[in-house]
């Protein structure tokens, strides 16, 4: 795959492979969406990303006006301050899917896929990807910056999904792909009645095997795809896509590419109405804080680093004592160590909500979960509960609380990822 | 069960061929499928609408008018006069009034229907002042809710925004799969003693070739993982082939716009127009508004209240002033408000196999115990007297 001097692929834990710079820093891009009241985002051959501060807001998302002044203005970065351009130089010429466009201030940028490529303020080491997701959150979230890959080593016909679980393999069409205990390497022991659940994932004429994919022969002719040596199926009860329902059955499992780190030892699993949910160790349900701001620019407002002033208002009516009543923190032990990236303690001013000095007075020791502190709700009293999924604007989607789901049976496996 | 009032076979046969005639069928065309077996039939809800038009096609009368929503109390509270406004003190505050609702006069005056009737059941069993009587001359109704949506554009008739919607996803969201199981059944035109369960299924509604018409006869399966919850137990009675049952909570899956949210009813109770293949009628009781708010706050977002003028803040004041049950023990104000809701049900076939989880866990579950507000919050942050609190605009 050829690419940029100096680009990369980098591993990341939440995302798998991503393309990074020469300094590691994950590589991102912001295509033009459509929100409730217009587009914003980079056209293809253009950044829309600038360095001058956005002071109002578009009024992108209805049913309120743009043009008011948007919180903390003073400490507001402009979207290049953010979101630094991978610059080109003179030099530089187009390679691949990657391209080069002329920024409005006469710089170069690199492009891929037609669309401008940024780094992220918020990563701070390689294999960090705090800037953005690249699962998707429903049509009333900001319009994302979703961290750029290399397309997934799988045979047409599969897809890679990036869910709480870990990156899921799935079809093209979405479903979720599984393997059994009861094949043998190399060999499907599904038989016919087997087949009426289990719907083997058969290869075109024309497929032939690479790297940790093979062919298995059904019968004369009729060759199933095998990842790892191991016979691929789809399951029809699943009904809907980005399942985990045949894991139910015992010696069938999904099949991921990828495991998402393991939550702290103390964290529970809890069941709810609609799945699985990750809780503490009393078996609160465990809420990320998601935000993003109706300006232009779409910028974050969910880091310790950022304004505020949203969550504020949501977990509390801008009061702080009441958020914390609200949506308490999630206490890390003096001891408490985490064993990834994704999670990880950091200490916040309980009042602010920002990051704090561990030395400070009245710092909170807290667990967080891409750099962003995670929370309990006060309204949950029984594990299980999860009142506080979709508190917020645009039911969380844009300034709100969701919780951390791990398992979603009802809603077309679409509840969105945590952070 | 039936202890009284046995009908013989040919009975009800003609009791049957009448219930079938209302609903447009006729006895030479009586289904040859069984629906009743061995004392068990089920339905499965198909459609969930507040009891708060007369009928469908006919908007509620407002003598004042109709109630503004967001998008035009915006206007009225922050005219843009050309100068600047924040957005913390504008837009955040309206959200903070959203979720953080108080029990403070309005600044906007709230307009009610006008009117005596109103569809819904006497759950006081008493006839009050504030009572409306049925469209068939039942007097002594109790729903309040009623009053607090009828002028509400979402909830005016059945073409309102937000109530088709709502409704919509009792079919088209597997969350909302309300099932209703009969069992003990001697003679569904009149059974003084049922066992009426309440489960949620897992499948999809059966229906005709076109997608829309749903079919009796389909199967589902019930859900005793994730649906525990929802696994109720009530006693009924049929008189006259109309189902009720005696009053107790009832939770109901509810999820709108792909959010997992519930309606908690306080002793509720079921009143449903029975027939082989279908079942209609009401479900109505107290109605938790802590709860209901909540639910209405995170599945419509001001954006979606916006579409049919549905102010947030103005109705959770309007429901706590009507609000006629429940009192709170510390403050003593009503905590629930008396509702209805039409409903409509087919004809569905529980696996049995299904239910096995079930079997042998002794009397199934009365519902969970009232929890507590979903947002647990002071008297005084409930009346907005919290010193130091954002004061919102517009707010006397």
């Amino acid at each position: 795959m050829p690419l940029p001097p100096g680009v990369r692929v980098q591993a990341t834990e939440l995302e798998g492979p991503v393309f990074a710079d020469a300094k590691g820093r994950t590589l991102y891009r912001w295509p033009l969406s459509q929100l409730r009241n217009g587009p914003t985002g980079d056209p293809p051959g253009k950044s829309e990303c600038n360095d001058v501060r956005t002071e109002v807001s578009a009024g992108l998302m209805s049913p309120y006006p743009g043009g008011l002044r948007l919180p903390d203005l003073e400490q507001r970065p402009t979207c290049t301050e953010l979101w630094p351009p991978l610059k080109a130089n003179e030099r530089a010429r187009p390679v691949g899917d990657w391209t080069i466009l002329k920024r409005k201030d006469g710089t170069l940028q690199w492009a891929y896929e037609g669309f401008a490529v940024y780094t992220s303020a918020l990563d701070r080491r390689p294999g960090d990807v705090l800037g953005g997701r690249s699962d998707k959150r429903g049509g009333d979230s900001p319009v994302m910056r979703e961290p750029i890959k290399p397309p997934p080593d799988v045979p047409p016909g599969f897809a890679v999904t990036t869910k709480s679980s870990g990156r899921l393999l799935v079809t093209a069409k979405g479903f979720s792909v599984y393997t059994s205990d009861h094949d043998a390497p190399g060999r499907s022991n599904c038989d016919a009645a087997c087949t009426e659940t289990w719907i083997p994932i058969l290869a075109p004429a024309l497929a032939s095997p690479h790297g940790e994919w093979s062919l298995v022969e059904r019968s004369a002719g009729v060759r199933q795809w095998a990842l790892r040596d191991r016979p691929l199926y789809t399951y029809r009860l699943d009904g809907d896509t980005n399942k985990l329902k045949g894991s139910d059955v015992p010696g069938w499992h999904n099949v991921y590419l990828q495991r998402a780190p393991a939550p702290p030892a103390v964290f529970t699993v809890q069941d709810t109405t609609i799945g699985q949910v990750l809780a503490d160790a009393q078996g609160r349900t465990i809420y990320t804080y998601f935000c993003g701001d109706d300006a232009i620019d779409q910028l974050g407002c969910d880091h310790p680093t950022q304004t505020q002033v949203y969550r504020l208002a949501i977990c509390g009516g801008g009061d702080p004592e009441r958020c914390l009543r609200a949506f308490p923190y999630v206490p890390a032990p003096e001891n408490a160590k985490s064993t990834s990236r994704a999670w990880s303690v950091i200490y916040v001013d309980p009042l602010t909500g920002r990051l704090a000095d561990r030395r400070r007075k009245g710092a909170l020791r807290v667990w967080a979960f891409r750099d962003r502190p995670v929370y309990t709700f006060a309204g949950d009293r029984r594990p299980g509960d999860a009142f506080a999924d979709g508190h917020g604007e645009f039911r969380g989607q844009r300034n709100g609380f969701k919780a951390f789901w791990l398992r979603d049976d009802f809603f077309n496996g679409d509840q969105p990822g945590p952070g | 069960m039936a202890k009284q009032m046995q009908m013989t076979g040919t009975a009800a046969m003609l009791l049957l061929a009448s219930l079938q005639a209302a609903h447009g069928q006729t006895a030479t065309s009586l289904p040859s499928v069984q629906y009743l077996r061995d004392g068990t039939i089920a339905y499965a809800m198909t459609s969930l609408r507040w009891a708060t038009y007369l009928k469908p096609d006919a908007r509620v009368d407002c003598p004042d008018g109709v109630n503004d929503g967001p998008r035009e109390q915006f206007a009225a509270l922050f005219p843009d006069q050309g100068q600047p406004r924040a957005l913390a003190d504008t837009q955040l505050r309206r959200e903070i009034q959203g979720w953080f609702p108080t029990t403070r006069p309005d600044y906007f005056p709230f307009r009610e229907p006008g009117g005596t009737q109103a569809l819904g059941l006497n759950l006081d069993g008493e006839v009050g002042p504030e009572d409306f009587t049925s469209l068939d001359g039942e007097p002594g109704i109790d729903n309040q809710m009623y009053r607090a949506l009828g002028c509400i554009n979402s909830h005016r008739d059945a073409q309102g925004i937000n109530d088709s919607l709502n409704s919509g996803e009792i079919v088209s969201n597997e969350y909302n799969r309300l099932l209703v199981e009969l069992n003990g059944v001697d003679d569904l035109g009149n059974d003084d003693e049922v066992e009426v369960m309440v489960y949620r299924g897992l499948d999809a509604l059966h229906t005709d070739a076109g997608g829309k018409d749903i079919l009796p006869g389909g199967t589902q399966r019930v859900d005793v993982r994730w649906g525990k919850k929802f696994i109720q137990r009530l006693d009924g009675r049929i008189v006259g082939g109309v189902l009720t049952t005696e009053p107790s909570d009832l939770f109901i899956p509810w999820a709108v716009f792909n959010l997992p949210a519930d309606e908690y009813l306080r002793d509720a109770r079921l009143r449903l127009t029975l027939t082989p293949t279908r079942a209609e009628g009401l479900i109505a009781g107290f109605t938790d508004i802590e709860s209901w708010h909540l639910q209405m706050m995170k599945s419509q977002s001001t954006h979606c209240q916006s579409y049919g003028q549905q102010s947030s803040m103005s109705l959770y004041k309007a429901m706590r002033r009507l609000a006629d049950a429940y009192p709170d023990p510390q403050t003593g104000a009503n905590t629930a408000i008396s509702s209805a809701l039409r409903t409509t049900f087919t004809q569905v076939f529980i696996l049995p196999e299904s239910k096995a989880a079930l079997a042998g866990s002794g009397p199934l579950p009365r519902a969970m115990p009232y929890g507590g507000a979903p947002f647990p919050r002071t008297p005084e942050e409930e009346a907005g007297d919290v010193p130091g609190r954002v004061v919102a605009t517009g707010e006397p």
